[in-house]
């Protein structure tokens, strides 16, 4: 089946708030999007319509669906997001989605593991909200910096750590994947955060022979896999569209040598 | 009830007969299906297709694009699937839809570039060639031929002899006389001229201190370019009398205007198409309201109407 993507032109925002020292939540009326929007997609955001700057879209995954709204969890990091994070409830947006392949859930597996760290958390309430949807049972593994960047995940069954050690366990996410993988029977791994915490991940899951998808990022333009300019190196030495192939991969099909393209 | 005057959009560029002047430009719109959904290839009086080499190529090393004040830089490296593919899995569904269809080609040497145009002049579905001799990205072909005169004019000539239909010449911003460019292409027998690429760009990452880019520099698009882009325009313009197709940061129908009334017969866009895929249904409305406030009533009455 083609998969329906879709411009709006103008998406009303319904609420927008701080949920931690750097993070925002924004909620949009997507009734046209949030019918068909799958966890692991994206929603491309045109930040000033009519204005030359910033030019292209940005890219967000989808945090969560709810009826007729879309939302978005993001962290102020240039000029785009900054101008992102001055718009107000009733002001609207010029959105593109819902885009890429999101994560397949496999229903045979025990247990669902959602890896995260730090904006890594954002496609993790809609696939939490999916596997529920499947009566499987999602835990979230959830690494931040501080308690102050902390977003409050919204998801029963959660595991904290931070590098400072202000909230849940001092360390880093990967230590609570080991643990937990200890005690596991047949698990399957789905991961978002920055590279290097996905390259450790995707290590640990190689090593125990579990099943990880990974959540990835890169500079896009058009959002669509028309330009290749969004391109990873994959395991076959072949360069793939994160976009449309993506952002979601089987952590096999990545070629984990190269530098982080962000 | 005064009724509304339909305005004729239609242009002819060297006998290429066009339903609109609204083009899509080359490595913007993929192949045409990508963007299925947000714009459609028929939306186009023609869709270019991403430059197409006669062996797969790759592409350069990420980060590949890069977002500059008002523009973008891109370094992808004619990434393209290769003329077998393009031929078998690409052009079919293209086909189908109710636009005209210009191949973009490249190749390392003079041999390649004539081995596609014969290849392309044999499919009666592609009436037309864009040439790529403007391309900042790779090292070999592309730009080697576009910043010389004599080199322009040899492998135009070459090409000439291998294909029959409308041959489009794509210009380089990145010289010092782009009329001379344009001059020795048109005697070389270019039907028509396609103007500009991208323009060579950088950018810094002050962070890591080092370039942004993974082939350290790209070509710069967008807004950024509209001015460069006109001024080459205007000087080409005075200097060949075939037809001329004008781009360079497009974004809307004032600026497609600019390039009309400047001399383009018609119009690409490229960066837009990232920005808003529906800027080509939005120019082509704003292209006709301007047409109706103004009295005119065919939009091929537009080009090069500047008055100095
Ligand atoms: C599929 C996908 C999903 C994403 N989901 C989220 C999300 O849910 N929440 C969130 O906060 N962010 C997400 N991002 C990252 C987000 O797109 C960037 O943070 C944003 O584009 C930065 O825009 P800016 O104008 O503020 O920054 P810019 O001024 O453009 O750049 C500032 C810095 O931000 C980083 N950056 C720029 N563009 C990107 C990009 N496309 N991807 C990653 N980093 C980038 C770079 O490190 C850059 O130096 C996602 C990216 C992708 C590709
Ligand atoms: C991502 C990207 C890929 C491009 N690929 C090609 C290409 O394969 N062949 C080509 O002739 N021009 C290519 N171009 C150049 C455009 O066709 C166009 O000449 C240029 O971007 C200027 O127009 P614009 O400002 O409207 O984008 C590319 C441009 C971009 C931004
Ligand atoms: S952003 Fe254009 S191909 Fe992915």
């Amino acid at each position: 089946m083609m998969k329906k993507i879709l411009q709006i032109k103008n998406a009303p925002i319904l609420f927008h708030r701080k949920v931690s020292s750097c993070a925002r939540h924004i909620s949009l009326s997507l009734p046209a999007i949030a019918g068909t929007a799958e966890p692991g997609q994206f929603l491309h955001l045109r930040i000033s319509s009519g204005s030359p700057s910033p030019l292209l879209r940005r890219p967000f995954s989808i945090n969560d669906v709810q009826g007729d709204r879309v939302s978005i969890l993001y962290e102020v990091k240039g000029a785009g997001t900054k101008l992102l994070s001055k718009m107000l409830p009733g002001e609207t947006l010029d959105v593109i989605g819902p885009l890429g392949m999101g994560f397949d859930i496999d229903p045979q597996k025990r247990e669902h593991l959602l890896v995260a760290g730090g904006m890594g958390l954002a496609p993790m309430g809609l696939l939490a909200r999916s596997l529920k949807g499947m009566k499987l049972k999602p835990e979230l593994l959830y690494g931040c910096r501080s308690s102050a960047e902390l977003v409050k995940p919204g998801i029963t069954g959660c595991q904290i750590s931070s590098e400072d050690g202000s909230c849940g366990k001092k360390g880093l996410v990967t230590s609570l994947l080991l643990d937990r993988l200890r005690i596991c029977r047949d698990p399957a791994v789905y991961a978002c955060g920055p590279w290097p915490m996905l390259k450790a991940v995707a290590g640990i899951c190689h090593k125990n022979n579990i099943p990880c998808q990974v959540s990835l990022e890169s500079f896009m333009a058009c959002g669509v896999g028309a330009c290749q300019g969004c391109v990873v190196k994959n395991s076959d030495g072949n360069y793939v569209s994160v976009c449309d192939k993506g952002p979601v991969f089987n952590s096999r099909q990545i070629d984990w040598d190269q530098d982080c393209v962000i | 009830m005064k009724k509304v005057k339909t305005i004729d959009l239609r242009v002819s560029i060297a006998g290429l007969e066009l339903k609109n002047p609204v083009i899509a430009a080359s490595g913007t719109f993929g192949y045409g299906a990508e963007y299925s959904g947000l714009a459609e290839p028929g939306d186009f009086g023609a869709i270019i297709t991403k430059t197409v080499t006669l062996e797969p190529r790759p592409g350069n090393r990420p980060p590949r694009i890069c977002e500059t004040s008002c523009g973008m830089l891109n370094s992808i490296g004619l990434a393209n699937v290769g003329f077998a593919v393009f031929r078998e899995d690409k052009l079919p569904a293209l086909i189908k839809k109710n636009t005209v269809i210009i191949a973009n080609i490249a190749g390392n040497t003079i041999e390649e570039y004539v081995e596609l145009a014969a290849r392309l002049n044999k499919i009666s579905d592609i009436p037309a060639l864009e040439l790529n001799i403007s391309c900042p990205n790779v090292k070999l072909g592309g730009i080697a031929f576009g910043t010389d005169p004599a080199s322009a004019a040899a492998l135009t000539k070459a090409v000439r002899r291998a294909y029959k239909k409308t041959l489009i010449v794509k210009l380089s911003p990145n010289v010092s006389d782009i009329a001379g460019i344009a001059r020795a292409v048109e005697s070389s027998g270019a039907d028509a001229l396609s103007l500009i690429n991208t323009l060579y760009g950088m950018a810094v990452d002050i962070k890591k201190q080092r370039p942004v880019l993974g082939n350290i520099t790209g070509g710069l698009s967008g807004p950024a370019i509209k001015p460069v882009a006109l001024y080459n325009l205007y000087k080409v313009h005075h200097s060949v009398k075939i037809p001329l197709i004008g781009l360079g940061g497009i974004m809307d129908h004032r600026d497609a205007l600019e390039f009309m009334i400047t001399g383009a017969a018609a119009v690409q866009i490229g960066t837009a198409n990232f920005v808003n895929p529906s800027a080509v249904k939005d120019i082509l409305s704003g292209l006709a309201g301007y047409c109706r406030e103004n009295d005119i009533t065919r939009i091929k009455n537009l080009t090069g109407i500047l008055k100095c």
